[in-house]
């Protein structure tokens, strides 16, 4: 741990929304609901406080993935599919960091989806935030996993024949202690939830429907996003119920259930603590690191 | 009496034949004996063959050694499965399971007559004596300790260590079924004195062990603090090991999903400032390769052991081979240069591994250990390792002047850019896959990627001057060379011993070093030679070629190149040194021309 560092202090306050702001220009299409997502993250940050050189960002490959580059933490734009194990690899090395993944649909999903499973089943304190557009933004509109059964895209041009994911029922079914969706329709309510799975200790997920303006459908803009929405909250959903939260979780597709499905009331112990508290427990009376050939000492 | 004895056993899986190697090295070494000890399964887990190949000496021992001295078959099908690995010649005694009823005058190997072959009831002693079959091996043990003068005392002090814990009746049994095989032994005397020379200085304490945990040891000497891996034959037990003992020094350990979260998580620990490590075999590396890259242009330091086994896909997953060379050096997309080091016995893995994470961190770059199946699982005694003597070295760092205006790709006069990682006040930035620029920041500019290139590679030119990354030995003016590395070098140790003792002018270079190749190294060695040899197990000779790739060979250096798993044998390497030695008298006479 570096002597700058100042763990699970809060100083909301100290620190505004520009100061995560960096001075990269995002190269998005105008118009592009990443834009806002942005926005959210840097509210969301400013809420925690936490000062940028004690966050690492990482993403895979996408346009969405991208977002790293736009604010002032450590950021880690890696391979397409791979910033899960990435950043665990960072949040086990160093657990006083605040870890924060993200990328597309593609690079969740498709790519890396068997990586999801195991961030979850291990919960590792991460918050892995989806921009999901339900189609490939940066490879120029090719089929997502989760893009609708029958979508024409590039790559499905007599329609597509496969279903789709379900990425809130996929993370639930998993067991995530978190998890929720937002939309850039609502920039308040998104920043608040992503601020919220940022505090959640443990694995968080937050699914945000991100239009792409190039290569989406019409009903995936803010318009059609607009007319699906429907927040949970509304709707009378007790986020501590999981099998509630799996029931909602079907209207994926046709509706856009904004707010927390689910939120672990008790919230299981993390990877990351578990890590700290072995260390601790074996490393009492160890010997030292240069005497380690000793063990290999046959008398 | 000998100085130096070379034994191959081999049974079924649950004949015991590797716990016998086991404790008979391990009684040897008690003793103050040198010794190295394989073993080779079939690649079934349980119940199929196993074999194994312990040699002892009174010196040093730098290979498993040639022919059997003595080979001991408790099965015969199960002897002959592992072929040219124990090769059984004139010389060898051998002693054999009775009730396999091969008679004497027919034992099935083709072409040879050992000098003694001697048929022993080894299940029916046990069952006699320990009252169970499951003691054959400590009968075994027996019959060593009374032919051969090895493990009297200590084979049962260990076997008594080991079995205290369970029963005193065990031990008693063991003890009967022991002294029964010493007693056979002394009623039927061999034709030669095969006894092992006794030792006048014990030698003091010895290290006992394996490459794999050597490996995992001498990376926690050297700092490394994370390993991400998934499991795979013959790379295993160096996560295993990690498991145990890292997180007493503030480490961690993730046995991942598969080997890309494995290196990718070791890719995030090195972002995070940790050293760290994965380690793997041939399938594995495939899988790793893109997070590789991204490690070379992020300019992550990164070590990555890969365990060769027989190739390619699944191959030959219980043996050696040396033929991931071509993958370790290049399996990457783009023009990326990346270390790659290898260790030639079990001694050495810990100076290579400690090496491997300098270079690392020192060159912010991944390297790869290139161990093989042999190194790995073979057991060596060894002498303590006067560990002060090694530097350990750790990444730059930027320090507040660098922070004032922190470019974390900084062009520098040696190409290296001190690095941050998270936590850091003042050393935020953008790592990537992407081109960048010297701050961090994606660029697409062709100028710009030409001269990241240039700093990525250029930044590697002084690692192609250390020479003391090769050993050379012999001559160094001789006209006949060989050249090898990993576990076929120890046998070329050996087989250069021999030559000079037969009055072969010859030398030897073993790199530890592989890639980049060092030209000048190179050609300052081949200057003399005339004749020589690159001696390897690999069917392609990527050896041969890669040093072709790079530089002009004397046009009289061959490849002595073939696939695993079988050893080569020194005698073998001796004799091909002859042939080069009379093809060289030949052309000087004239009357042959050297090869165009
Ligand atoms: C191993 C690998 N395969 C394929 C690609 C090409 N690729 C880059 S981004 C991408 C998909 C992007 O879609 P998504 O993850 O949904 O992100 P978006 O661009 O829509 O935000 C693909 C296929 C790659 N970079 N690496
Ligand atoms: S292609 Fe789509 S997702 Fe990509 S930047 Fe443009 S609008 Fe956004």
């Amino acid at each position: 741990m570096s002597a700058t560092m100042t763990p699970n202090v809060n100083t909301p306050g100290d620190f505004q929304a520009k100061d995560y702001k960096s001075d990269l220009k995002p190269i998005w299409c105008p118009g592009c609901g990443d834009y806002s997502v942005v926005q959210g993250i840097y509210r969301a940050l400013a809420a925690i406080g936490r000062p940028p050189h004690e966050i690492a960002f990482i993403s895979g490959i996408g346009c969405s993935s991208r977002i790293p580059g736009y604010t002032t933490a450590y950021g880690f734009n890696t391979v397409h599919g791979r910033a899960l194990p990435i950043a665990q690899g960072i949040k086990l090395a160093n657990p006083d960091l605040l870890v924060l993944a993200a990328g597309g649909d593609g690079d969740g999903f498709s790519i890396g989806g068997g990586h999801i499973a195991h961030l979850i089943r291990r919960n590792i304190d991460i918050t892995y935030i989806v921009m999901d557009n339900q189609i490939y933004g940066l490879t120029k509109g090719q089929l997502s996993p989760t893009s609708q059964k029958g979508r024409t895209t590039c790559t499905s041009p007599h329609g597509s024949l496969e279903n789709p994911v379900n990425p809130l029922l996929y993370v639930l079914a998993y067991g995530a202690g978190f998890v929720a969706q937002a939309s850039p329709t609502d920039l308040v309510g998104m920043a608040a939830i992503i601020e919220e799975a940022i505090r959640y200790p443990g694995f968080a997920f937050v699914n945000i429907q991100s239009p792409c303006v190039t290569y989406g459908e019409e009903a995936q803009q803010i318009k059609g996003l607009k007319a699906i929405s429907e927040t949970l909250e509304s709707l009378g959903h007790d986020p501590s119920d999981r099998l509630a939260a799996m029931n909602l979780a079907q209207n994926y597709g046709t509706k856009l259930n904004l707010g927390v499905f689910y939120r672990n009331p008790e919230p299981a112990p993390t990877y990351d603590g578990l890590v700290r508290e072995r260390q601790a427990q074996l490393s009492q009376g160890a010997p030292s690191k240069e005497r380690i050939l000793d063990l290999f000492i046959k008398k | 009496m000998r100085k130096d004895l070379v034994f191959g056993m081999a049974g079924s899986g649950g004949d015991g034949i590797v716990s016998a190697g086991d404790s008979l090295l391990q009684a040897a070494s008690a003793e103050g004996y040198h010794g190295v000890m394989t073993k080779s399964f079939g690649s079934q887990i349980r119940g199929g063959e196993s074999s194994c190949r312990v040699r002892i000496s009174t010196d040093p021992v730098l290979n498993p050694g040639g022919n059997l001295d003595v080979a001991v078959a408790l099965n015969w099908e199960d002897f002959l499965k592992f072929g040219a690995e124990l090769p059984v010649a004139g010389t060898t005694v051998v002693i054999y399971e009775a009730a396999t009823g091969v008679p004497e005058n027919q034992i099935p190997l083709v072409g040879v007559t050992p000098l003694q072959v001697i048929a022993v009831p080894i299940a029916e002693m046990a069952k006699t004596h320990a009252g169970t079959e499951r003691a054959k091996n400590t009968v075994v043990l027996g019959l060593i300790a009374g032919w051969f003068g090895i493990g009297a005392v200590a084979v049962m002090k260990g076997i008594s260590k080991k079995l205290a814990k369970k029963s005193q009746e065990l031990v008693a049994a063991n003890q009967k079924a022991f002294d029964a095989g010493m007693a056979f032994a002394k009623e039927h005397p061999l034709k030669a004195d095969m006894t092992i020379l006794p030792l006048e200085d014990k030698g003091g304490v010895k290290l006992l062990t394996d490459g794999n945990d050597m490996c995992a040891a001498a990376a926690i000497f050297a700092g490394c603090q994370f390993f991400g891996g998934y499991p795979i034959t013959p790379s295993t037990e160096i996560m295993q090991f990690f498991t145990n003992h890292v997180w007493k020094y503030g480490g961690a350990v993730l046995q991942a999903e598969d080997e890309i979260a494995g290196i990718g998580a070791a890719v995030g620990a090195s972002f995070a400032g940790k050293k760290a490590m994965t380690a793997t075999s041939g399938p594995g590396l495939s899988l790793k390769s893109e997070m590789m890259g991204l490690a070379s242009i992020a300019e992550l330091p990164l070590v990555i052991v890969d365990v060769q086994r027989g190739g390619p896909s699944t191959g030959l997953p219980t043996k050696t081979e040396q033929s991931d060379l071509f993958a370790a050096a290049f399996s990457a997309h783009g023009d990326v240069i990346r270390p790659v080091l290898a260790p030639t016995s079990v001694a050495d893995t810990f100076r290579t591994t400690i090496e491997a994470f300098n270079i690392a961190e020192y060159y912010q770059t991944p390297v790869i250990i290139l161990s093989d199946q042999e190194i790995a699982s073979r057991k060596e005694t060894l002498d303590p390792i006067d560990t002060t003597q090694f530097k350990i070295i750790d990444r730059l760092r930027p320090t507040g002047a660098d922070l004032q205006d922190y470019k974390r790709f900084k062009q520098t006069e040696n190409h290296i850019s001190p690095i941050s990682h998270p936590g850091m006040l003042g050393g935020t930035y953008l790592a990537s896959g992407i081109e960048h620029v010297e701050s961090g920041a994606p660029t697409n500019s062709g100028s710009v990627h030409a001269r990241m290139n240039d700093k990525r590679t250029k930044k590697f030119d002084p690692l192609k001057e250390r020479r003391d990354l090769f050993e050379i030995t012999g001559n160094p003016d001789a006209p006949l060379a060989l050249v090898a590395w990993g576990s076929v070098a120890g046998v070329c140790r050996e087989a250069l011993q021999m030559a000079r003792e037969q009055g072969l002018d010859v030398k030897l270079m073993v790199p530890y070093l592989l890639y980049p190749v060092a030209e000048q190294t190179y050609r300052d060695f081949f200057a003399s030679v005339q004749k020589g040899l690159v001696v390897e197990q690999s069917h392609l000779a990527q050896t041969f070629k890669v040093l072709r790739m790079h530089l002009d060979l004397p046009k009289g250096l061959q490849s002595l190149a073939r696939s695993g798993a079988n050893p080569f044998l020194p005698g073998e390497i001796v004799a091909a040194l002859h042939h080069l030695l009379a093809e060289l008298q030949r052309s000087h006479e004239g009357k042959l021309q050297p090869q165009e």
